[in-house]
């Protein structure tokens, strides 16, 4: 029975010890491939750090006012945070690369979904980031537009601007990420209908000048005197 | 060579002025002379010229460079004798050189006979061929011609107690054509050098020969009267004979002269020189066209005579205000350059001895419409002595040498009549016939080529004028035509290479020859015909269809 | 900028100027004067323009080689027809006019839209294969342009050896506010000189500024609004020698940049943009100097006019309000709640003091520099402010002598020029 036991252990721990010998290597190439990919990784945050610092993205993103975005969010400059999104991206592509060295049944599934993820995932962060910037930038175009322009609702217009912006962006992101889908070809259908709409106002507010120019140099010549009390600024 | 009978052989001529004192002396006396003169026949036949002008050469007290003549039968006795002349007429006739000479009508010198006769009494038969006065109130709406001397053009005469009429100088007494026996006697005295083979007459200052109360006394049809009955006598005795007139007038003003080819033959185109001169320092060519199209058109028989620079100050009387103090600044700097209304300078220092421009002014001269007179000595480019009084800077003896007296006379350099030209750039050592005749790329050179092209082509002399007016308003070019002949002049009057579109679309599918060198440029297309030129460069191109 | 780029750029360079246009200027070859005309469909008015222009060209410079230069911005009603036939050239010799020389007067299209930076442009470029020696840049609008203004405009830089010209006019009190309340105030404490006119609608300048600001970059900017004052304040840092000269009366049926919000972006958006860039030179720069001025440096016309001063009050405060979160980001906070003080205001006691301007438009210029927002923003969210502005300038002025308003306008400018270290202090904040 002693003698059962300690066999049935030394069995045990024999098998634990090949199982571990077993598992050892590829623990080994695990934490390798962790180790490396976090070089790789480190490497590929600094290239791309500079690149972007190269094309001057702070200004870019600055002028776009993505920057005012991040930096409402506590967030560090576009460059830096691009920068360490693609730091953690690769590494995280790594480490999975080694869970599945290891050969665990089922997580191999899961990672291989994960790199087939990975490029939509990338669309619709990338989407999302100029989505919102855009909203931001035409949503503020038209609020000062409206307001040069002596409009009383400047705050609605800018307002629908931006909405309809934004529930646009979100269901292109959801429809890339395959979430929600039927639900957000709905959304879209009703966020169409609005934003053009907001196109409609907007392409009013801009064509105003244009078309009031137009009309009183073809047809009311006597109604500009009105306009006179705006005095010539140079 | 003996002389063709074409009477209109003005057209072809190519004028050269000298004065007789001032070209050769073969008596060494310092002063020019008639033998001095036949022993140069050579050389003007050389350079290629087919008439000579001489200036007055008459007895004179000399105190207007002979235009104040004392006898009108007979020579100078510094010149020579009547004998010589007639050796030199003969001599030139032979060589093909035809021979002009001054006559001045409308004055004679108060030392004249005639003169001293009619100042005599008050009852003088010759009394009324000049004319008189008790007052000098007389003409008042008359010009002064000579500012800068004369106050009026009436002068006290104290032997007769009366004023006399003078347009010029007061020692110039005016002749009184209202009078038939100084109009038969004038005739006379040109029938006698006619008679003797003289071919041309130039007739001096001819605007001014009658005086009529009320006007400006200048340019009246009594006037044209007198000068088309001297024509008619001439057309009636004479063949071959030419008049050219001297009227510094506006081309309008000078129409009249040329009657219906029944006045003078030719008269000088005096508005156009000061503006080919003002077109090259403007590197512009409007001053020239503009003049030429205020040129009214003269009868066929009648011919414009060119001139770069003569015997007398560059005459601004004829251009604008803002013109003459253009041409002031730019060509006499300095206020000692200055004479009346114009400039007393020769070509070569005008144009500051630049190479480049003499031959560009000489190419305009002998292609623009018109005969071409060359003044003696700008031919090898000759200076000028400024510090000369009056015109005497530019009559000079001719520079034959870099020897002895510039090889004009081997008198004491003392008894010169003018000292010669001594600075280093236009001395007599640097600048002379001699020297040029033995470079190949001398301007004595050139101008007998230019002169042999010219000749070469009857479209210069006779042919109609057109102008191209290209867009590049540096380039002065206009077409001579004459029937089925075409000449192409093409100017560059600035200092910097250009480029010209030239519009020859009448003249498609002619080839250019270019007339220098024969050498043929490509054939007119549908297309701006494209042309560049060096600084100054000018073309001439003869156009034939292939 | 690398290799390439810079090929492609001389590449553009020679190639902007159409063939047919290349080839006029062979005809025009060297000129001592080039007059550049921009225009775009102004018939109306330039005939008298250039026929001012031809008279002041004889009349002052007979003797000199000179041209006309026309940049058309693709007019439809025969405006470089109209100039082009204005040529005084020998083979159509209808002119009444006694001229030596030829004088060309030539068109061309530009491309680039109707902005003027492409005219200025093919002015500046056809000015330098020309050789002109002086330059002069006219406004196809002024109808009451005389023959002077060429020779006022072109001496100084002609016989003197200046570099640039600028021109000072007669106008009324009010006419030109961004002018006088922004424009010549602020680059006199800037730059440290009295350019009573920043915006030149007429000037003159040598062939070196000229080639100078052709050669240098810039010309990318394909909208190309404010070349005018880029052009100024280009010449300004470039140390060269600038003189005013007074021409006369400028004419109120001007239409160039009458609406606030181009004006600013010709205007406001270059010198904001031009200071970043000139930094080294205004930050040094304290106190200003006079420039030597032929002529009076401006006069003033008084004659009453209506003003609808409540309206521009009214826009200001809903500026304020609509606009608030915009102007958050530009302003300080101080600066923003005392405009939101003064929006509350009614018509009596209403008063927007200098002292709030020149802060309000110092931290506009930093928030600029800066790019909190799109730049084109932030100039568009200056045009309620500049209202508010004006109409306190129209009250101060109502009654006020034309030596009167010269004092207040002094005054505003040492104002600009005593906050010069909060425009300092602003700059280097949050750097």
């Amino acid at each position: 029975m002693r003698e059962m036991i300690v066999s049935e252990l030394s069995q045990a721990l024999h098998e634990l010890a090949r199982g571990f010998a077993h598992y050892l290597p590829r623990l080994i190439v695990m934490l390798i491939l962790a180790f490396v990919g976090w070089l790789i990784a480190y490497a590929v945050k600094v290239v791309v750090r500079s690149i972007l610092r190269l094309i001057k993205f702070d200004k870019f993103s600055e002028n776009t006012g993505a920057s005012q975005l991040l930096s409402k969010a506590a967030l560090p400059t576009a460059a830096e945070v691009l920068s360490r999104f693609v730091f953690w991206v690769t590494w995280l592509g790594f480490i999975l690369l080694g869970v599945s060295v290891l050969g665990i049944l089922g997580l191999q599934e899961q990672v291989g979904r994960f790199f087939i993820f990975l490029p939509r995932l990338f669309v619709a962060m990338f989407i999302l980031f100029f989505g919102l910037l855009a909203a931001s930038f035409f949503s503020r175009a038209a609020l000062l537009a409206a307001v040069n322009a002596n409009m009383r609702s400047a705050r609605i217009v800018s307002m629908a601007v931006r909405t309809v912006i934004v529930v646009f962006v979100f269901s292109v992101v959801f429809e890339e990420l395959g979430i929600a889908e039927q639900t957000m070809l709905v959304a879209f259908g009703i966020a169409f209908g609005a934003l053009m709409l907001g196109l409609a106002i907007a392409f009013g507010i801009g064509g105003r000048n244009l078309a009031q120019r137009f009309l009183e140099e073809r047809f009311v010549r006597g109604r500009k005197e009105e306009n006179e009390d705006e005095l010539s600024p140079l | 060579m003996p002389l063709n009978t074409d009477p209109l052989w003005y057209k072809d001529a190519i004028i050269y002025q000298v004065h007789v004192r001032t070209f050769y002396d073969s008596n060494a006396d310092g002063i020019g002379d008639f033998p001095g003169l036949e022993q140069k026949l050579d050389y003007l036949q050389e350079l290629g010229v087919n008439a000579i002008w001489l200036m007055p050469f008459f007895p004179s007290p000399l105190r207007d460079d002979g235009y104040d003549i004392s006898d009108y039968h007979s020579v100078h006795p510094s010149y020579g004798t009547l004998e010589d002349f007639r050796k030199v007429l003969h001599a030139a006739h032979e060589r093909g050189i035809r021979v002009i000479i001054e006559m001045v009508l409308n004055h004679t010198s108060d030392q004249h006979p005639w003169f001293k006769e009619a100042r005599g009494s008050r009852g003088n038969p010759r009394r009324d061929w000049y004319v008189w006065s008790d007052t000098d109130n007389r003409y008042k709406g008359t010009r002064i011609i000579f500012l800068d001397t004369e106050k009026s053009n009436w002068a006290w005469d104290p032997e007769s107690q009366s004023f006399y009429w003078h347009r010029f100088f007061s020692h110039q007494p005016d002749l009184n054509y209202d009078n038939p026996a100084v109009r038969e006697q004038m005739w006379d005295v040109m029938r006698f050098w006619l008679d003797m083979g003289v071919d041309a007459f130039r007739l001096d200052a001819v605007p001014y020969l009658v005086e009529r109360e009320g006007t400006n006394c200048e340019n009246l049809p009594e006037t044209h009267g007198i000068l088309k009955d001297l024509r008619h006598r001439l057309d009636e005795q004479f063949n071959c004979r030419m008049l050219l007139a001297e009227a510094n007038q506006w081309p309008a003003d000078l129409r009249p002269y040329f009657g219906d080819g029944d006045e003078f033959h030719m008269a000088f185109h005096f508005p156009l020189m000061p503006r080919m001169f003002m077109g090259l320092k403007l590197e512009d060519r409007k001053p020239i066209t503009e003049i030429l199209q205020q040129t009214p058109e003269i009868p066929p028989s009648c011919q414009w005579s060119l001139f770069l620079r003569n015997h007398d100050e560059l005459t601004l009387e004829m251009v604008t205000d803002m013109e003459r103090d253009y041409m002031y600044d730019m060509y006499a700097a300095s206020k000692t350059m200055r004479l009346n209304l114009g400039i007393r300078r020769r070509l070569a220092p005008l144009l500051n001895n630049d190479r480049r421009r003499i031959e560009l002014m000489n190419g305009m001269l002998m292609s623009l419409p018109g005969t071409p007179i060359i003044y003696y000595g700008d031919e090898i480019g000759m200076g000028d002595n400024i510090l000369l009084g009056d015109r005497n800077g530019v009559r000079t003896p001719m520079q034959w040498t870099g020897g002895w007296n510039a090889g004009f006379s081997v008198s004491d350099p003392t008894h010169l009549y003018a000292p010669l030209i001594q600075d280093p750039v236009y001395g007599y050592p640097a600048v002379n016939v001699l020297s040029q005749r033995e470079s190949e790329h001398s301007l004595l050179h050139w101008m007998q080529r230019i002169i042999k092209v010219r000749k070469s082509n009857v479209v210069f002399g006779r042919g109609s004028i057109e102008f191209l007016y290209p867009a590049n308003h540096r380039i002065l070019a206009y077409l001579r035509w004459l029937g089925r002949e075409t000449v192409l002049v093409v100017n560059n009057l600035s200092g910097t290479a250009q480029a010209v579109e030239l519009d020859l679309r009448r003249h498609k599918g002619n080839i250019l020859i270019e007339m220098f060198g024969d050498n043929i440029f490509p054939r007119v297309g549908d297309l701006p015909y494209l042309l560049t030129l060096g600084p100054y460069q000018f073309y001439w191109f003869r156009l034939r269809r292939v | 900028m690398s290799r390439a780029s810079h090929a492609e750029l001389k590449l553009e360079d020679e190639t902007f100027l159409t063939d047919d246009f290349l080839r006029q200027l062979i005809n025009v070859g060297e000129v001592d004067i080039l007059v550049g005309l921009p225009t775009h469909n102004n018939a109306k008015t330039v005939g008298s323009v250039v026929d001012a222009i031809r008279i002041g060209i004889l009349r002052s410079f007979p003797r000199e080689r000179a041209v006309i230069i026309n940049a058309d911005g693709g007019s439809r009603d025969g405006t470089p027809g109209l100039i082009t036939g204005m040529s005084i050239y020998d083979a159509r010799p209808a002119s009444n006019l006694h001229a030596l020389r030829t004088l060309h007067s030539i068109s061309t299209t530009y491309s680039n839209g109707t902005s003027g930076g492409g005219a200025l442009r093919t002015i500046l470029a056809a000015a330098e294969l020309l050789r002109a020696k002086a330059c002069i840049v006219m406004s196809p609008e002024s109808a009451k342009t005389q023959p002077e203004w060429i020779s006022n405009l072109a001496a100084p830089i002609y016989r003197e050896g200046f570099d640039l010209v600028a021109p000072t006019y007669r106008r009324h009190k009010f006419d030109g506010l961004l002018m006088t309340n922004l424009l010549y105030p602020m680059i006199r404490a800037l730059y440290g000189l009295r350019l009573r006119e920043p915006y030149m609608p007429e000037f003159g300048f040598s062939s070196r500024i000229g080639s100078q600001f052709l050669g240098g970059n810039g010309w990318s900017d394909r909208n190309g609004t404010g070349t005018e004052l880029r052009f100024t304040l280009a010449a300004i840092k470039g140390g060269s020698r600038i003189c005013q000269a007074f021409l006369g009366e400028k004419d109120h049926t001007e239409r160039r940049a009458a609406d606030l919000v181009p004006a600013l972006r010709q205007t406001v958006g270059p010198l904001f943009s031009a200071m970043e860039a000139d930094f080294p030179v205004w930050s040094t720069v304290t106190g200003s100097n006079s420039i030597p001025t032929i002529g009076s440096d401006h006069e003033l016309m008084l004659d009453p006019i209506r003003v609808n001063r409540k309206r521009l009050r009214e826009m200001f405060a809903t500026g304020v309000a609509e606009l608030e979160s915009v102007f958050h980001l530009i302003l300080s906070s101080s600066t923003l709640a005392e405009l939101q003080r003064l929006a509350r205001l009614d018509d009596e006691a209403f008063h927007y003091p200098a002292e709030l301007w020149v802060k309000t438009i110092y931290e506009f210029a930093a928030a600029y520099q800066k790019s909190v927002i799109n730049r084109d923003h932030i100039v568009q969210a200056l045009a309620p402010l500049f209202r508010g502005r004006a109409v306190t300038f129209l009250i101060e002025n109502r009654s006020a002598s034309a030596s009167e308003v010269e004092v207040n306008i002094e005054a505003l400018c040492v104002e600009f020029e005593r906050l010069k270290p909060y425009l300092m202090q602003m700059w280097k904040s949050r750097e």
